[in-house]
């Protein structure tokens, strides 16, 4: 493929060894603090292992979606840059791990892990079918292998492709990637019932799965755009990415910030109009005290912010805003996440202390660290793939 | 495995035709006149029209006493058949607003077509909701105005709503249409040779003169309407899930109605435009710009769209029993095995599992066998509609009010009447207006891209 890659403008480099050092360090720093604040207060701690845990989630299994999203729908805008979602993605395999101090701590986080509560409670009682630690923990471990093996199955063909260049490998993984669609659809919305409904095992929404994979969605797009720009920024990728790549990921972030604003509106309006006590207790719990505050910022921060930072075509071709929307973005599925989960802890008050800063530290130690790890001695660019040459010849 | 080259794009068109070729067979059907199976074709769609107009009037005169509906059940088929027909208006937008902005190409050959139908299907679901109120004459209220009565319609009411964004999505619709349509009317202004046409043409065309300029200003105005009615045609059906999902009628209540209404609309509206898709591309002879790869995409969103409409349907059954809320479970179970498990399980069957059928490629291919399928998702959206509307009505909390919904003769004649009402608009548009872009097949001919491999 030598011939190939001079074409294309790709030089294999390695990155720089102190990125490596710097994802380290922000990773220790991080983990001391996490170790430290499970002893301080493990409930409160575990908690917010929980929201580390599904942002890590988002970003993987998000990934995986946008991945196989490429190749069942044909697009080749994406192929130059596919790797570095690949790689990005590898953070599934660590969410087992991840997941363990949030298993040790279910009694502190699930209320309906609780027998003696559960008995007498006519609604706990009725789905204790599904909601039971026996049938959470085999759901959990399914799901995990799942994303795991989709993983390892979807990189194999593509890094052999690298060597290779068989056009087969495609043709295999886009089949695998139409398998995994219902898969994803399936275990991303029972996780997020599992992982993040049941919180509050009272309250039930038809839409919540559509919910969270829409903020999925964001977050994987967003780390992968922030990654992409920074690595092109320093010549790791290929001089052929050009702005109407960069606007075509802008568009989908600026898509998918309004898909989100439409799920959220439309599952807020239906609970508000129809004022079912069943239903609205979820949301009033989010109009506690300061949780009025963080509530009504959602809505800048989830969605106004990034509109009106994405509205424009130039905005969309701009890597500075690019990259400074993808962090918001990130930043803002965390904030989600934080709505989401925080309010079962603290009812009365929201709640902010360095533990709620040490978990986000140690996420993005984590994610750095994992990156250098997995693209050691990898093509950042799928340079055996046979549509990377009219991904780079793409234009709008 | 087949032998598909990733590295060159699939051509849209088949067989490069010249330009000229493709202005001649795009405006054929206009230059000549219309055979005799068109007249049949015709007289068909328009007899079924008559019966339509005939229960109509009988429904006036007599009063809406003739149709099946009842109390419990005060939406019986007006709003199942309402529903049915602004979904049906979805596909169109879909295929020329949104695939136009997510840049499929190939979309171009039937986006004209699908618009059109859009067009004429948000006009049919217009008469319903008229009709239902039982004088139709006092629609005009509809509208907020400050008259003498000092009558306000209730703006808390997504029955109001759906007054603004049908009649939004049908004015943008219409002008995003007739956009597109100006280039073609200059091309069409320059081949005629009848006087008459020419005067129309060239009013129709605005003065097109295919300058560079005006291509210019064109794909700006088009690029801006694509972006207004992608939301639009999003809020429509949303608006129309708001109509049920804001009361608390179990079955109704239920947040994932806006999404699954939306793709339950796009998955008929497909189907729909497929369907008819199949006869025209024969009859027309466009079976090169309205390739076999054009229709397996189509049923690749159909079997996309159908999965999505499946997912709600498990979600809300599952969500039923989850939620420990009796109403709720008794509202799925009914729904199953109540009285109308026949029109649940036809819709099941026709929605959930047909759609599967085009997992297989050989199946996606085969012309007759995509058609069947396509037109038992049509059977089965609309008994979807009637599933929703009817089994939750029949059987609310109150067991003595309880009471079975059958509609009437004339209420399958009003039906029979829609579909006549709608494929008559839709022959006289194949004769009167090219159903393919000619300026948007042109542009996706192989090789009429600028290419930028040697830069």
């Amino acid at each position: 493929m030598s011939s190939e890659e001079t074409n294309i403008g790709y030089s294999k480099k390695e990155l720089p060894g102190s990125l490596g050092k710097i994802g380290f360090a922000i990773l220790g720093i991080g983990l001391v603090v996490v170790i430290v604040s499970f002893f301080v207060d493990h409930t409160r701690a575990a908690f917010n292992n929980l929201i580390m845990l599904m942002f890590l989630t988002s970003v993987g299994v998000g990934g995986l979606f946008l991945i196989a999203l490429e190749y069942i729908a044909g697009a080749v805008w994406s192929t130059p840059f596919r790797r570095v979602i690949e790689i990005i993605t590898g953070i599934v395999i660590l969410l087992p791990v991840i997941a363990v101090p949030v298993y040790l701590n279910l009694h502190d986080l699930f209320h309906w892990t609780h027998e003696e509560v559960v008995q007498g409670d006519y609604s706990l009682e009725s789905k204790s079918g599904y909601l039971n630690v026996s049938f959470f923990t085999i759901r959990v471990v399914v799901f995990f292998a799942l994303w795991i093996l989709f993983y390892l199955l979807l990189r194999k063909n593509s890094l052999s492709q690298d060597v290779t260049g068989d056009q087969l490998l495609t043709k295999k993984n886009i089949r695998l990637s139409a398998v995994f669609m219902p898969v994803f659809a399936v275990t991303i919305t029972f996780s997020s019932i599992d992982w993040i409904m049941s919180l509050e095992p009272h309250w039930f929404s038809t839409i919540f799965g559509v919910y969270y994979f829409s903020g999925t969605v964001l977050a994987a797009l967003a780390a992968g755009t922030l990654a992409i720009i920074m690595l092109n920024e320093k010549g790791y990728l290929t001089k052929g990415l050009v702005k109407d790549h960069y606007y075509s990921l802008g568009a989908l972030l600026f898509a998918f910030t309004n898909f989100w604003a439409y799920i959220a509106f439309s599952q807020f309006l239906l609970i508000w109009y129809a004022n079912l006590p069943e239903e609205t207790f979820w949301f009033l719990q989010k109009w506690e005290g300061s949780w009025m505050i963080i509530s009504v910022g959602l809505i800048f921060v989830h969605f106004i912010v990034p509109y009106f930072g994405l509205l424009s075509q130039p905005s969309k071709m701009d890597p500075k805003r690019l990259k400074l929307m993808s962090i918001w973005i990130l930043f803002a599925h965390w904030y989600d996440l934080y709505w989401l989960v925080m309010p079962t802890f603290s009812k009365e008050e929201a709640v902010f202390g360095w533990m709620e800063v040490a978990f986000p530290i140690l996420t993005v130690g984590i994610v750095i660290l994992a990156f250098v790890i997995i693209s050691r001695k990898k093509n950042l660019i799928p340079v055996g793939d046979p549509k990377l040459k009219r991904g780079l010849d793409f234009r709008l | 495995m087949s032998t598909i080259d990733f590295t060159r794009e699939l051509a849209v068109v088949e067989g490069r035709p010249p330009l000229r070729e493709i202005d001649d067979i795009i405006s054929k059907p206009l230059e000549t006149r219309p055979d005799k199976k068109y007249y049949i074709a015709l007289s068909i769609t328009l007899t079924m029209l008559g019966i339509g107009a005939i229960a109509l009037l009988l429904s006036f005169y007599y009063g809406t006493g003739l149709w099946g509906n009842n109390n419990p059940v005060g939406w019986g088929l007006p709003i199942v058949n309402f529903v049915f027909w602004v979904g049906i208006g979805h596909a169109g937008t879909l295929i020329s607003a949104i695939l136009f902005l997510l840049r499929q190409r190939w979309r171009n050959g039937i986006a004209r077509f699908a618009e059109g139908m859009t067009i004429f299907a948000v006009m049919t679901a217009g008469i319903f909701p008229l009709i239902h109120v039982g004088r139709p004459w006092l629609a005009g209220y509809l509208l907020p105005y400050p008259n003498q009565h000092s009558i306000w319609v209730n703006f808390t009411s997504p029955l109001l709503w759906d007054v603004f964004a049908v009649s939004t999505y049908f004015t943008v619709s219409f002008v995003f249409w007739y956009v597109g349509l100006i280039p073609d009317f200059a091309t069409l202004r320059d081949r005629t040779t009848n006087k008459i046409k020419k005067v129309i043409y060239s009013v129709t065309s605005l003065g097109w003169r295919h300058s560079n300029r005006h291509w210019q200003h064109y794909e700006m105005v088009y690029l801006i309407l694509a972006g207004f009615a992608t939301p639009l045609v999003l809020s429509v059906h949303t608006i129309v899930s708001f109509d049920f999902a804001v009361s608390i009628i179990p079955g109704w209540h239920t947040t994932i109605f806006p999404p699954y209404f939306v793709a339950g609309a796009v998955f008929s509206g497909f189907a729909m435009v497929q369907n008819v898709l199949i006869f025209i591309r024969k009859i027309f002879n466009y079976e090169h710009i309205i390739t076999l790869d054009t229709l397996e995409r189509m049923n690749k969103i159909m079997l996309l769209t159908g999965s999505l409409v499946g997912y709600a349907y498990a979600m809300e059954f599952f969500i039923a029993w989850y939620s420990g809320v009796q109403p709720e479970q008794f509202a799925f179970l009914n729904r199953a095995f109540g009285p109308y498990a026949w029109a649940y399980w036809i819709m099941v069957s026709c929605n959930v599992l047909f759609p599967q059928l085009f997992w297989i490629k050989k199946i996606r291919r085969h012309i007759p066998v995509m058609f069947v399928i396509a037109v038992l998702i049509n059977v089965g959206m609309w008994f979807e509609r009637f599933v929703i509307t009817v089994t939750s009505l029949s059987r609310d909390y109150l067991p003595s009010s309880w009471a079975y919904y059958k509609p009437t003769l004339v209420d399958g004649a009003i039906l029979l009447g829609s579909f006549g009402f709608f494929f008559t608009f839709l022959l006289l548009f194949t004769k009167t207006l090219p159903v393919v872009s000619i300026a948007e097949v042109k542009a996706v001919v192989e090789g009429s891209q600028p290419s930028h491999g040697e830069h």
